[in-house]
């Protein structure tokens, strides 16, 4: 906890010490983190592997930026609500895909995700198509609150969701929910046997990670100020898995470090070389085979020796 | 009323018959032993009794009320609590919170999504409570993968018995032991059977262990009930010692 509250000043001290470039970077990476660790809870919490994490974080950028373009609702609650559609859906994906376990899980998540691509592509009065939605508004918030529309304010508010979010995946986690998700990454049979009915834990579990990571996307198109059909691209969901992974599964800090890690590096490698990509999948290849705990796992190892 | 019946019960694959018209009653209580040859149908019977395959034809009935249709988490909130014939345990957990989690299915809360290690009391003490019962609170600390292979069965009672089951129903709970740690476990289950208190419907083919255990002996062979009494009278049963005892009695 102690820690915690560190990382949480410092975070919150950037904005005097950082350039405005490196504030939009660490914004962005804050959304992206906040994106792996809503995806962690289902593969590192629950080993449900999903291939389709970009549809939560599509929806919920497409969500958030037709509230702000069409209605006056003020920015935090255009978030949340996107946030909210995004779980209420996983509900119906999560019944769907749940009727599959292990590989087939997951070619069922990359589906759905495709589906909504294919939407996003065709449903133009609502996304756009291959326009996508642009010049979305950051508002004003309610009362007569501006703050949001300033970089540093918006990073603030980006700030204190992640943490809101950190905090309420750390409790669930912890909570007897918790312990059947463990039951189920551990030994699902036995789970069922002990009187759980796990296909119900399973659902809820995708509606609150899609709600997390609806509402990472829900955060990302008013900082954008636009969505497109990429965000729901089956390579994103590939790489926020990544990001997972390279993090350290089933730790929260873990993805949100991975996915800063795979912001600084694809700007670092962007700059020498256009096949960045190709080093990641290397760098990527090394952690799965020499470090599969991820990068918190390699500090927490060096902190414990 | 008998606690656990079993009416004409049947399970057919194809053309094989599994389990052929079985018709059983368990007592409150006591402690029932299915034994039989390999290919008997035991493990099939466990099967259809704890939901994870329907029955063909026939019905099970639990303090009167007809299983039938339940899956298995069901029937193990309704008061059946089984354990594997092959360990089922979570090896990552310690063997106290693999009581916990098992204890906490049966509590109000296992949904509640906050509150961490403050919720977990009830649980908590009943797995606790579980472990002391089956001699194991000395490895309380260890991860469950880590236990000695007699450990892991024994732990596995325990999950089962922190539920705290109206029928606890073991599949071989001796399976895969050496003749000592086969000694040391039947030795703790006799005790926690001697305690009373417990409805028991184990599977086995340790005749020993059989005859140490059980109360009451329900015999099997080629899916039929051929013997159903006690210990004394299954043994000099001539049908039982032409199918399965042999020499053994």
């Amino acid at each position: 906890m102690r820690i915690f509250v560190c990382v949480a000043l410092l975070l919150a001290m950037a904005p005097l010490g950082l350039p405005l470039f490196a504030m939009t970077l660490l914004t962005e990476a804050l959304i992206l983190g906040l994106l792996a660790m809503s995806l962690d809870l289902m593969v590192g919490y629950t080993r449900l592997i999903s291939f389709g994490h970009a549809a939560a974080y599509g929806l919920g950028a497409y969500a958030s930026g037709y509230l702000l373009l069409h209605t006056s609702l003020p920015l935090p609650f255009a978030v949340l609500a996107a946030s909210v559609l995004a779980g209420v859906v996983a509900i119906g994906v999560a019944w769907v895909c749940t009727l599959a376990k292990g590989v087939s899980f997951s070619m069922l998540t990359l589906a759905f995700a495709q589906l909504l691509y294919a939407v996003a592509f065709k449903w133009t009065s609502v996304t756009g198509a291959s326009d996508g939605l642009a010049g979305i508004p950051r508002t004003a918030g309610p009362f007569g609150v501006t703050v949001f529309q300033t970089k540093n304010g918006y990073y603030y508010f980006v700030l204190v969701c992640l943490l809101g979010a950190y905090l309420f995946c750390r409790s669930l986690v912890a909570s007897p929910f918790g312990a059947v998700l463990r039951g189920i990454r551990e030994n699902e049979a036995k789970t069922l046997s002990l009187g759980y009915n796990t296909r119900l834990y399973k659902i809820a579990v995708v509606a609150v990670s899609f709600a997390l990571g609806g509402l990472a996307g829900a955060l990302y198109s008013p900082f954008a100020g636009f969505a497109n059909t990429e965000l729901v691209f089956w390579l994103f969901s590939g790489q926020v898995l990544i990001m997972v992974i390279v993090g350290g599964q089933g730790t929260l800090i873990g993805p949100i470090l991975g996915a800063a890690f795979f912001m600084l590096l694809e700007h670092v490698l962007s700059q020498y070389t256009e096949s960045w990509a190709l080093f990641f999948g290397l760098i990527f290849i090394g952690f799965v085979m020499f470090a599969p705990q991820g990068i918190w796992g390699l500090l927490t190892r060096r902190a414990r020796a | 009323m008998a606690l656990l019946e079993l009416d004409g019960l049947t399970k057919r694959y194809g053309g094989v018959t599994a389990v052929n018209d079985v018709t059983m009653r368990v007592e409150a209580g006591e402690v029932r032993a299915v034994i039989g040859p390999n290919g008997a149908g035991k493990t099939s019977l466990f099967h259809l009794i704890t939901g994870v395959v329907p029955a063909t034809s026939g019905e099970v009935r639990f303090d009167g009320r007809v299983l039938s249709g339940l899956s298995s988490y069901q029937r193990c909130q309704a008061g059946l609590s089984r354990t594997f014939q092959l360990t089922s345990l979570f090896p990552e957990m310690t063997a106290r919170e693999n009581c916990r989690v098992a204890a906490q299915a049966r509590l109000p809360r296992r949904w509640q999504p906050w509150g961490g290690t403050t919720v977990f009391g009830e649980a908590s003490a009943r797995g606790d409570e579980a472990l002391e019962r089956l001699g194991l609170s000395a490895v309380a600390g260890r991860p469950a993968g880590l236990l000695s292979h007699g450990d892991q069965r024994l732990l596995e009672v325990a999950m089962a018995l922190s539920q705290r089951p109206r029928v606890l129903l073991l599949d071989e709970p001796t399976q895969g032991l050496s003749v000592e740690e086969t000694l040391t476990a039947v030795d703790t289950l006799a005790g926690l059977f001697a305690g009373g208190g417990l409805t028991v419907l184990l599977v086995e083919h340790d005749m020993e262990v059989v005859f140490r255990l059980a109360s009451k002996i329900t015999v099997m062979h080629r899916g039929s009930v051929i013997a159903d009494d006690v210990p004394s009278v299954v043994k000099d049963d001539a049908a039982v010692q032409a199918a399965y005892l042999g020499g053994y009695a």
